[in-house]
């Protein structure tokens, strides 16, 4: 038995996202931007993908970048900011942003000289609008903050957070709400720019997009031709945005579908969790669960890996490097034995089970 | 606003109701095109009545037909209604039922008694709701700007519970008037001629001129797709797409400039009416508003209009500019038709078009080529397409 409980890190490709993706790709393969019929079909196609998707988020049709993903969002929106505006050098964020959002600040303030304020969460894991406020300065550019945690969970008030920022002259707002789309729905009328990737929410890996208000502009990062606004040259990868808009309209729909499903999830893994281990975390996002283990969470991970368990000990774009953890040193968690626990509506009571199950035969075994 | 626990949707004719003997057709009408807007939501099931149009909603969701419901000309005004037995206790129950679901502190009762029988005129039934509202709640009557209005309505049958009016794009039952073609030019004023034909009970079809290559495929598109968001009042438009390259480029070979346009434009009403003619399509409209441009001025309008005999209306003839972007928007036909696509009218622009345009030129300018066979290729070659959002829709549904 496979048992995959890292939904935060990815999903699987829901099955009818794949159908019409499959589809597109064998009856369409020509330049988005060609005047030729094909070329016209699917721009129009990606266009009318692009006013979907700004519908549901409630933003003006032409506010939408197609990115690779969040990552290069997050990019786009940090540092293509920055660039544009030099003048003014201050920029604020927190220390458990993703990488892609906490290396674009480290890029801006070590090798173009801004100044960047990293803010800790408090005690609860939150970025709180009054930590927001207080570090705003005259030439405050940029404030990032995430909308959630993706190690603990942590749910920030993104609304408050935003009505500040709105209030500052010249300082503009950006959300990652990459794991939080899909879940947790954001009132982007006060956020100036917000990056969301497809692969979170059962899409296509390569897909993601930045949500740009029209005033906000940007220094494109990648140059080239007239595609995205200019803000992001290259041929378009029209039939992966295509299939974004109905990725997302899914995971909206399935968001009502499976509510309680993921309660009944959440509940059950909970109270199988809270005689074997310490819960880290478990205050924010209904599907992700910190837990501090007995045992070193390596060793974990890989005992769990020989039973096909699949869980993680840290943010996956940091799996690969012994870099101290930013979120769980931040929260003052032992990195060392911290396993991030985390499910979507794809998953079984059964398979909570099993991992219960298996976990207290483990922790028998090497605790 | 807070939930309603609807179980009907009333519709009242209003304009409809003056017409004495065609009254059966129209309401036939109405209550048909109305069931074919709704035809989505098959537990409806329909009433028509001589005071108004009664749509049982047998758990049909309400917010979404209301949405629809709008986009069908020919009544007054819709209300979502909870329907009650003919006892004043129990409309008593239900009105402060609705009363207290409202967040308002301020009320009114407004009865309209259709069913004169009812033993209790209207104001003994408003006062009876109303003292009845006063006795159980902390709320008070206002008759002059109420929070909150309640409509009681007393039908044949049932009497009708209301706490909104929604006002209908009005005019008369698409279909009723019989037909029109509507010349679509893609443009910000024909969409809205065409919706305001359709708006007087005239079922569209329209006829768009083509000179590919010189326009693009995408200027086509863009009058399908208006065609395509106009086709919610009456299901699906045959759109006629003239080949029209031909014919135009022979009048600018055999035309002086200034007259160009004027001789284009009665060609233009020459193919327009002989397809009406094999149609049996008795009206033509088009987006002309006097003065607009060099081929609308009084003189141009009457000397193109004089090569058809078909009847010409011109809804828009006397709107400014801004009254026309207002109902474009309106009716979301506007951000289409700025799409900078170039259509048969902008791409040969005469520097000097004549605003004062003389027949007997018309007709010696026309004398020095063989438009009659051009003319008649023209309409030979019309290709007919069938629009509906509906299509689109399922289209939509397959890839988003």
């Amino acid at each position: 038995m496979k048992v995959y409980l890292d939904a935060v890190s990815t999903t699987a490709l829901d099955e009818k996202v794949r159908e019409t993706y499959q589809k597109l790709l064998d009856e369409y393969y020509c330049n988005s931007d060609a005047l030729y019929d094909d070329g016209v079909a699917i721009y129009d196609m990606q266009e009318k993908s692009r006013q979907l998707i700004c519908s549901m988020f409630g933003v003006k049709k032409d506010e939408l970048i197609f990115t690779s993903g969040a990552s290069e969002a997050n990019s786009l929106a940090i540092k293509g900011l920055a660039l544009k505006h030099r003048d003014r050098k201050h920029l604020v964020t927190s220390i458990y942003e993703h990488s892609s959002v906490y290396n674009s600040f480290r890029q801006l303030e070590e090798d173009f000289g801004f100044e960047v304020t990293y803010l800790n969460p408090d005690e609860d894991g939150h970025i709180t609008a009054e930590a927001v406020k207080n570090a705003l300065r005259n030439d405050t550019l940029l404030v990032s903050i995430m909308q959630v945690n993706n190690e603990i969970g942590a749910v920030n008030d993104i609304g408050s957070i935003a009505a500040i920022v709105k209030k500052h002259p010249g300082t503009y707002f950006h959300c990652d709400m990459t794991q939080g789309v899909g879940k947790i729905g954001l009132d982007l009328s006060n956020i100036d720019m917000a990056s969301f990737s497809a692969h979170k929410i059962h899409g296509l890996k390569g897909s993601g997009a930045l949500i740009k208000k029209e005033f906000v502009q940007l220094l494109p990062l990648i140059s080239g031709g007239q595609q995205e606004y200019s803000l992001r040259g290259g041929t378009s990868n029209a039939l992966v945005n295509i299939v974004l808009a109905r990725t997302l309209r899914i995971a909206l729909e399935n968001r009502e579908k499976y509510h309680d499903h993921l309660l009944q999830l959440h509940d059950r893994l909970h109270d199988g969790l809270k005689d074997l281990v310490k819960i880290n975390y478990d205050k924010g996002l209904v599907t992700l669960m910190n837990i501090d283990t007995p045992i070193p969470s390596e060793v974990l991970l890989n005992a769990l890996n020989e039973r096909g368990i699949m869980v993680s000990s840290k943010s996956t774009c940091g799996s690969r490097k012994n870099e101290p953890n930013r979120t769980l040193h931040a929260m003052g968690y032992d990195e060392d034995h911290a396993i991030r626990v985390s499910f979507d509506y794809t998953n079984t009571i059964e398979e909570i089970d099993y991992f219960i199950d298996n976990l207290k035969e483990i922790l028998k075994q090497y605790a | 606003m807070p939930e309603m626990n609807y179980d009907h949707i009333v519709v009242r004719y209003g304009e409809l109701s003056t017409k004495g003997k065609n009254r059966k057709d129209f309401t036939r009408q109405l209550t048909s095109n109305i069931r074919k807007r709704l035809k989505d939501h098959e537990k409806l099931t329909y009433n028509t009545l001589h005071d108004g149009l009664f749509i049982k909603l047998n758990g049909e969701d309400y917010e979404t037909i209301r949405e629809k419901l709008k986009d069908v000309f020919g009544y007054s005004y819709f209300s979502g209604a909870i329907r009650v037995e003919k006892d004043i206790d129990k409309v008593k129950e239900v009105s402060l039922d609705l009363a207290r679901k409202h967040n308002i502190r301020t009320f009114k009762i407004a009865t309209k008694r259709h069913d004169k029988s009812f033993p209790l005129r209207s104001d003994d039934i408003n006062r009876a709701l109303a003292g009845n509202i006063l006795h159980n709640t902390d709320l008070t009557v206002d008759v002059h700007d109420p929070d909150l209005m309640i409509y009681v309505s007393v039908d044949k049958d049932f009497i009708y519970v209301m706490d909104e009016k929604i006002k209908g794009a009005g005019g008369y039952p698409t279909g009723i008037n019989g037909m029109a073609m509507v010349m679509m030019s893609g443009g910000i004023d024909s969409p809205v001629a065409a919706y305001l034909t359709m708006k007087r009970g005239l079922r569209i079809e329209c006829i768009h001129f083509a000179s590919q290559p010189y326009t693009s495929k995408q200027a086509l598109d863009k009058v399908l797709t208006l065609a395509e968001k106009l086709s919610v009042s009456q299901e699906e438009i045959n759109v006629h797409i003239i080949p029209f390259t031909d014919l135009q480029l022979a009048i600018y070979k055999t035309v002086d400039e200034p007259y160009c346009i004027t001789i284009m434009r009665r060609m233009m009403y020459r193919i327009a009416d002989r397809i009406c003619k094999e149609r049996k399509i008795r009206v033509i409209t088009n987006g002309e508003s006097i003065g607009q441009v060099a081929s609308q001025t009084p003189e141009s309008i009457s000397v193109i209009g004089k090569v058809a005999d078909t009847l010409i209306l011109r809804p828009l003839c006397m709107m400014d500019k801004l009254e026309i972007i207002d109902i474009a928007k309106r009716i979301d036909t506007y951000e289409t038709s700025i799409l900078p696509y170039e259509d048969c009218c902008t791409i040969f622009d005469p520097k000097n078009p004549v605003t004062k345009p003389r027949e007997d030129k018309c007709l010696y300018f026309e004398s020095l080529f063989d438009y009659e066979k051009l003319v008649d290729e023209c309409v030979a070659n019309d290709n007919i397409v069938n629009v509906s959002y509906r299509k689109a829709d399922e289209e939509d549904e397959s890839i988003f």
